[in-house]
């Protein structure tokens, strides 16, 4: 039995008495069967999972390598900028013509309704 | 240290049976250790066996044989926090989670010394549970490493990788918490820890 004293050194000898129990009552244990079985499942479940996250973020990688790639040879190839026949007054003043505008005129406003 | 280097060299150059060699002659003191720190002898196992994954994956960053084993120990000092932390959201253990094959088993042991030692030694690891319940999970397990498993200053200090004199005020509050918890209890309930050794 565990002597219960009074003051702070008892009390001291009296926690160091009690973790010494808690070593003796929690003894090192065997493992089981199965635990180094457990262990190496759980080693290649982690190198499974490692190996297809890496595979997933090379692929990412090359796709994002190939893009870049086909994006730069876009960019470098020289466009020709389009030839107009006519300017861009002419095409402006044809596409509005004066004589037959869309806009232009007063408004007409219907003052008698069937109400009035 | 209970393997040789070069027993470490060869399973860092991916050798399973140099491995399986360390695993082996470790894995007994490992268990005793996680289960001292966390205290559920149902996942003790668990732990051990996500201390030595750790293992595996990290074997080689290890550069020299002395300090194979406090990182041997900080690996399982991070494995049990982990646990701690957690089991701390989980609902605790109760009787009705206990399978049937347990409780049967629990019957089969009542009566006869092996129940009186085995009710001692539960009035003893509920009594510390208790105890360590007035510190941080981190502060549990430094105390179990200091005064449980007999680690020195030296030896927490490699394995916490921090210096002596923050170990030893860390130490000091942690125990001064615990023993103020220590002279309620006694005070309290005298019963629980009154009939212990």
């Amino acid at each position: 039995m565990v002597p219960m004293h009074g003051g702070a050194n008892r009390k001291e000898e009296d926690l160091d008495v009690l973790f010494q129990a808690y070593r003796a009552a929690c003894p090192d244990r065997d493992p089981s069967v199965n635990f180094m079985p457990g262990l190496w499942q759980r080693i290649e479940a982690r190198q499974r999972f490692t190996f297809s996250f890496r595979r997933m973020v090379s692929g990412f990688v090359t796709a994002a390598a190939a893009a870049t790639l086909a994006l730069g040879m876009y960019m470098a190839i020289p466009h020709t900028p389009r030839a107009y026949p006519v300017s861009y007054v002419d095409a402006l003043a044809d596409a509005n013509s004066l004589e037959n505008p869309d806009t232009v005129g007063p408004v007409q406003m219907e003052l008698s309704g069937p109400g009035r | 240290m209970l393997v040789d280097f070069g027993v470490i060299k060869r399973a860092q150059k991916g050798d399973s049976a140099a491995f399986n060699e360390i695993v082996q002659v470790y894995r007994k003191r490992i268990m005793g250790t996680i289960t001292r720190l966390i205290a559920r002898p149902e996942d003790v196992e668990d732990v051990a066996q996500e201390v030595f994954l750790r293992l595996y994956f990290s074997l080689d960053q290890l550069r020299t044989a002395e300090v194979f084993e406090p990182w041997l120990y900080r690996l399982t000092v991070n494995a049990a926090y982990d646990y701690l932390r957690k089991a701390r959201r989980r609902q605790e253990y109760r009787m009705s989670d206990l399978s049937e094959q347990q409780v049967m088993m629990a019957d089969a042991v009542a009566g006869g010394k092996a129940e009186q030692d085995e009710r001692q030694q539960k009035q003893v690891r509920e009594a510390v549970d208790s105890l360590l319940g007035a510190v941080s999970e981190a502060d549990r397990i430094l105390l179990m490493l200091k005064e449980v498993e007999g680690l020195s200053l030296k030896e927490l200090e490699k394995v916490y990788k921090v210096n002596e004199n923050a170990l030893k005020v860390r130490l000091f509050r942690a125990r001064q918490r615990v023993l103020k918890a220590f002279g309620a209890e006694k005070k309290d309930g005298p019963a629980n820890t009154g009939e212990l050794r």
